[in-house]
This record gives structure tokens, sequence and C-alpha cells, in this order.
């Protein structure tokens, strides 16, 4: 259904291709699944095997790509390409246009030419498969990043085209919810939808997964079927990240006074109670997971801890101090949170200068040795003159993490510290993550990944709708 | 959550939802004009009130009265322009009272400026409260086909569609990157340089995400074919019974006002 052949791609204004030689084939009932490091060039594969690399982009192009027998160039417009391939973009805010879930799927399907009969009972089939018949009538503001992904693979499903091709569907999605999508492309392929996936989790699409494709410095290193692939250790660790190994001997967490005491937390985000009841201590030196499902409250609870929140009902004290009597910048000494998308931070013009910004505004002292330190420990010392966003997605993870740490905050919160990563990105964060722990730091973070929560952390915290339902491994 | 839902398709099923589209736009287009046209200040009270009756009526009254926020921040701004740059009439006071030493007596209040800015304030208030209940009880997918419909290019229309839709997005970004940069200890500075200063961190990752994610709303659009421009109409609306009522009704007013109009009565 589509034929790559010898693609080289370049960017305009930039030297290094994007894809260097990249040649793929994806046959009719197929699914192929693209993996690799952030900044491989996944994306770019996405959309030359689109074919919207070849109409919508400027740069340098080589190669040849034909799209269900006919070549790219033979496609007039996007719109003409889009009767024969169906692309769910890796940002699903902006791919949802209109202002209900139905609304948007519906909107898809008027452009197909089909009876106005047809369009009903294609909607309720789309909606069906998708699980979102619950949603129908949902605003995108009130959906999660998740049920978003859903929605925006259902508008991709009405146009009913055989050729999928997907890119990163399930980065903001829980274990359930990315078992769920496993499921649906399973039901595709049956269908005889070739599908092109872009994914980190192997492990949820294993089963469907005909060939494997490793993506590195836009070059296909390795392809071939999966078990195949999977011999060499380099890309197994690269596919199914290993995390047992990674526990470190700490000292005990110290005995002294808590460092986060929360005592009957209750929040509320207008009449909806999103926090009901939180009761919690952490010591210093502790390494936390919390876990839970998309919409349990976990990031309303460690927004807390620097007074991003203020109780609704309850007490946080943080080292001592009740966060109602301290101001966020306070608390900004003694909490660092990393939030989940690096990107809502990235403002300077270098790497060093973006963790200066912090480490100027709490006054530390000494900031070059502090602001070296940091950047060290992160592996970006090479970067540190560099533009922030032309980062990877996993230098940008580990910059962010880079630029609360500089702070001297003895407790660091990460909302989602891998999405997006690969498996050794991953595992150098959460390496990082323990080299902060030995060094005294308390570790919470907030992860779907059942893996790093059992084998890195201490002790897990289960949330289920805004409470705490398990509490293990803890001293 | 209310912040974001600004100028947002509320989805119910009441009166104004069940109309047709364009009654909804003779609607803003007669009120508009009348609001307009005429400076006679009961007459725009009326009009207030009005509006408000048909918010009530069609269960949309809450989000109305929502916007009184802005439009007193609106009116505020409008009576002190009007109060300094157009005086006329008595002397009511002083925006400075009389009995400070050397700079009290200063900047007139006058009935005339008075009077404009009240006008300007009540104007907008109802063509505020027009637009809004259009926009809220109208599906952009039905904004769509009637703009279509009378020929407005696809491509301008998605515009208008999006540039509504994504308001609440950009709020709550905006909400987000400031919460991160709070956790960095980001302060908002003191003094023009300091405030100027204190935005860059604020509004540069906001527009960076914005264009990045206008890169692929724009793909989205053309792989869905949203500007193929063939349609499959589907749900249409059609004019019903209550449209031409509701036309009929607000003819009937156009006319009254006209007469009014001439008879110098408004």
């Amino acid at each position: 259904m589509i034929e790559l052949t010898d693609i080289t791609y370049t960017y305009p204004h930039t030297v290094q291709p994007a894809l260097h030689r990249v040649s793929l084939s994806l046959e009719k009932g197929r699914c192929v699944m693209v993996t690799g490091p952030s900044g491989a060039g996944k994306t770019s594969l996405c959309l030359a095997a689109s074919g919207i690399l070849y109409h919508e982009y400027g740069g340098k192009k080589e190669g040849s790509t034909v799209i269900d027998g006919k070549d790219v160039a033979e496609y007039t417009t996007l719109s003409d390409l889009a009767q024969n391939v169906g692309v769910v973009f890796d940002d699903p805010e902006a791919q949802m246009i209109f202002t209900t879930v139905e609304e948007e799927i519906l909107s898809a399907l008027e452009h197909r030419g089909l009876s106005a009969a047809v369009i009903e009972e294609r909607l309720e089939g789309i909606m069906k498969t998708t699980y979102l018949e619950k949603l129908r009538d949902r605003s995108p503001h009130h959906l999660s990043g998740g049920q978003k992904q859903r929605v925006a693979l259902a508008a991709t499903l009405a146009l009913g085209n055989d050729i999928l091709i997907l890119d990163e569907p399930t980065s903001e999605l829980d274990e359930h919810a990315t078992k769920r999508i496993a499921d649906i492309l399973s039901d595709l392929k049956q269908q005889g939808k070739t599908i092109l996936l872009v994914e980190h989790k192997y492990h949820h699409f294993k089963d469907i997964v005909d060939t494997l494709v490793i993506l590195e410095a836009g070059v296909i290193t390795t392809i071939g079927l999966p078990e195949q692939v999977l011999e060499n250790e380099r890309i197994r660790a690269m596919v199914l990240p290993d995390f047992s190994t990674i526990r470190k001997a700490v000292p005990a967490p110290s005995t002294d006074g808590p460092i986060i005491s929360v005592q009957d937390l209750r929040y509320f985000y207008g009449d909806v109670e999103a926090l009901s009841g939180i009761s919690l201590t952490i010591r210093r030196g502790e390494f936390v997971a919390i876990v839970g499902e998309n919409g349990s409250g976990k990031t309303t609870l460690v927004k807390h801890f620097n007074r991003l929140l203020t109780p609704t009902s309850g007490d946080v004290i943080i080292n001592g101090k009740n966060t109602r009597d301290c101001s966020i910048a306070t608390l900004a000494h003694d909490v660092g949170l990393v939030f989940q998308n690096p990107d809502h931070m990235f403002f300077a013009d270098t790497v060093r200068d973006e963790i200066a910004y912090g480490v100027h505004n709490l006054g530390i002292e000494k900031s070059d040795e502090v602001i070296d330190a940091a950047l060290r420990e992160a592996g970006l010392s090479e970067s540190g003159e560099l533009y922030p966003r032309w980062l990877s997605r996993g230098e940008r993870q580990r910059l962010a993490i880079a630029c609360v740490v500089a702070m001297q905050p003895g407790v660091i919160v990460l909302d989602e510290p891998t999405t997006g990563l690969d498996g050794n990105e991953a595992r150098m964060v959460i390496e990082m993550l323990k080299d902060l722990q030995e060094k005294g730091h308390t570790i919470l973070i907030i992860t779907h990944n059942r893996e790093i929560a059992q084998h890195c952390a201490d002790r897990v915290i289960l949330m289920e709708n805004g409470k705490i339902v398990s509490d293990t491994g803890g001293a | 959550m209310n912040m974001a839902e600004i100028l947002q398709y509320v989805h119910k099923d009441a009166f104004l939802h069940r109309l047709h589209p364009y009654t909804k736009i003779f609607f803003i287009i007669l009120v508009s004009l009348m609001a307009i046209i005429t400076t006679s200040i009961p007459f725009l009270l009326l009009m207030v009130f009005a509006m408000l009756m048909f918010a009530a009526y069609g269960e949309l009254l809450r989000e109305s009265l929502q916007q009184l926020k802005l439009i007193l921040v609106m009116s505020i701004i409008f009576i002190l322009i009007t109060v300094i740059t157009m005086p006329g009439g008595e002397i009511l006071g002083y925006v400075i009272p009389a009995g400070i030493p050397f700079i009290g007596g200063f900047i007139p209040i006058t009935s005339g400026g008075l009077m404009i800015g009240v006008v300007l304030t009540l104007r907008f208030m109802i063509l505020i409260f027009a637009f809004q209940l259009f926009l809220i009880s109208t599906q952009p997918r039905d904004i769509v086909h009637a703009l279509e419909k009378i020929r407005l290019p696809i491509d301008y229309i998605l515009m208008f569609i999006i540039a509504l839709r994504f308001i609440p997005t950009l709020q709550i970004e905006g909400q987000r990157i400031h919460e991160a940069q709070l956790a960095r200890g980001f302060n908002p500075g003191s003094g023009i340089t300091g405030k100027v200063r204190s935005v860059a961190p604020i509004v540069i990752p906001l527009v960076s995400n914005a264009l990045l994610r206008s890169n692929v709303l724009g793909l989205t659009i053309d792989m869905r074919g949203y500007r193929t421009g063939k349609r499959t109409h589907v749900r249409e609306r059609v004019f019903l019974s209550r449209d031409y009522a509701v036309m009929t009704i607000l003819t009937v007013s156009g006319c009254g006002f006209i007469a009014l109009f001439i008879s110098q009565m408004v």
C-alpha cells in the first residue's frame, strides 16, 4: 500500500537530513511499528509515508513514495491524499476543531460523499468501536488528553481509509486506555486496514505488529520480524526496557520528622471534588511513585506541595511549614515541580540560560557552579549553548529536570517524566532521579508505567477518584 | 473552569438552540442595527432587558450574566474616555474634586460626556449579548453550513471557527505555563521594565507552542477533507414554524423601530 524507496529528506534551514535513505514497504493488511529515540525522525517518517512531506514541506527531498499504487506526485493536493490515507498526529488538542465529540466525527464523515443514512450508521459504529458513546456531547475542554487522543483516532477512522498512519497515539494514555487502543487497532487490522504505527509501548502492541522498524538518527538501523529484531541486546533495551536492574541500595529514609505531611486534604474544582480526604506522610530521602488512572487526582495532589493549589480543607505541611502560610516563591526552595510537558517552561535562548532562570530567581549563590553541576547530572554538558527547543524530547525532559534540580529543592516532584521517551531515554531519566535520591533528595514521580513504579520506587501510592486506595512498600 | 468557556458552544436542547442559524443571524443584524442607530437610553435599556429575557428563555441566562464583569470594565473605560474627550452640557462635578488645592477642579464631568459614555456602554452590552447568544447556542458545524450556503469561502469560515475554538485552549495553556514558571520562582517584577521582562517566560512558550500546534491543525483540516467543499448534508437545520414565528416578530419589531425612529421617539 505504501512503498518508500531511498527517502532522504532535509528540512529547510537545516544541514543534517531528518531521514537518510529510508526504504520501507507497507503491505496491505499489515501493521508496521516504528520505534526509536526521540528526535530520530519518526514524525518525519509519518509525514513522508502519508505524502504530506512531499506536498506540504519545503527542503531537500530525494527518493520515491508510492501510495496505493500511485506516485505521490500524482496526487494533486492533500485533500486528494486524504481520500486514501488517514493520519493521526501526535498533538491531540490540535485535532479537535469542533465543539463536541460527535460533531468532530460527523464533520469528518460528511466529506466522504456518503448518503446521510450511511453517515449516521457509520457514526454509531465508530462511537462504539472507540468507546466514545458516553462522551458524545463533551466539549474538548472537558476531555482528558487520553480521551482527545481517542477522538482524534475516531475522526480519522471516520474517513474510512484503508491506510492508517498513527504518530504516538497513546502517549498520554494510562495502561488501561492504551490497551483499549491496542484492541481497536487489532480489530482494524482484522478488517484489513494497513497500519503504520509510531509507538514506544511495544509490549501493548506485540500481538498485532508484523514488522518492527528501529529508526535512529534518521536511519533505519534494523527492520524485520519483531522476535528477530529483539534478539539484539541493545535494541531490546530500547524497546523493552528492563527497569528491574536499576534499583540502588540507598540509605534508609531518615527518621526525623516528615518532609511532607498531608492531613485530610480535600480539594474542589468548582463543585467537583478532586481530592477527598488525603492523608499522607513522606520522609526525607524516599522515592515515591504515585500511580492511578487519568483523572484520579494525582496532579491535583502534587500541585498542593508548592501551593499552586491551596487546600479547600485540610493541611499540607512541607518541612514543618503549613503551605497556607507560605508563598509559592518561598516553597520553590523546598519543592521543585517538573511538569509533564517540558515545552511549557522553555523560553530562554540557550540551555544554560534556561537553567539560570530558576537559580537567579531564588538568589542561589555560586550560580555558575550550580548550573554546571545540573548540566552534568542531566548529561547535557555539551549542549549548554544550544537553543532548548532544538533538543530531542528526551533531552528536553532532562533539561526540565535540570532546571528544577539547580534550584536545589529538597523534594523533587515529576509529573510523567518518561512520556514520549524510548526505553533508553526513560532509563536515563530514572537513573538521574536515582542519583538525586542518593544525594539526599526526596523524589516523587507520577507515572503510568507499572514497571518503573515497581522497580524504581521504594513506595507506590495508588490513587482512585481522589482517594489513596493503597500505599505499599513504605518504611 | 468557567473562565475557559468564553464564547464556546454550550450543548443544550433549548429554544435558541433549536432555531435555524439564519434566524439567529437575522436577529444579530437587526439588534445590532437598532442598537447602533438609536441614542435613546430608555430604549437601549429596554433592549438590554429584552436580551436577558431571550437568554433566560433559551436557558442561557447564566452564560450571559458571566459577561457582566467584562462589560463593567468596558463601561468604566468608555465613560472615562467620553467624559474626558467629549465634554458638553452642564458640569456635574470634577474627576479630581475641586476641594483639593492646586490640582483640584480639573477634568469636568459633564452631562453630555456622561450620556455618550452610557449610550456606548449600553450599545456594546447589547452587541455582546447578541453575539454571545448566537455563538453559544449554535454548533460550529451549523455555522459552517450556514455561512457556506451564503457562499463565504470555506477557508475564511474555518478561520473564524478556529479562532473561537482556541481561545480557551490558549487560556488553559497560558495557565499551565504560568504555573510551571511559578514553580521556578517566577517573579512578576515591579515597575514597567520589570513587568515587560516578566512577560517573556509566559509569552514565548505560549507562542512557540501555538505555532507548532497550528501546523498540526492545518494538516488535520486538510487530511480530514474539510476544505474539499463537497459535503453530504446530515441533520441539516431546516426552517421550522418557530423560525418563521421568530422572523415575523423580529420583522415587526424592526418596522416598529423604524416608525419610532422616524417619529423621533427613539
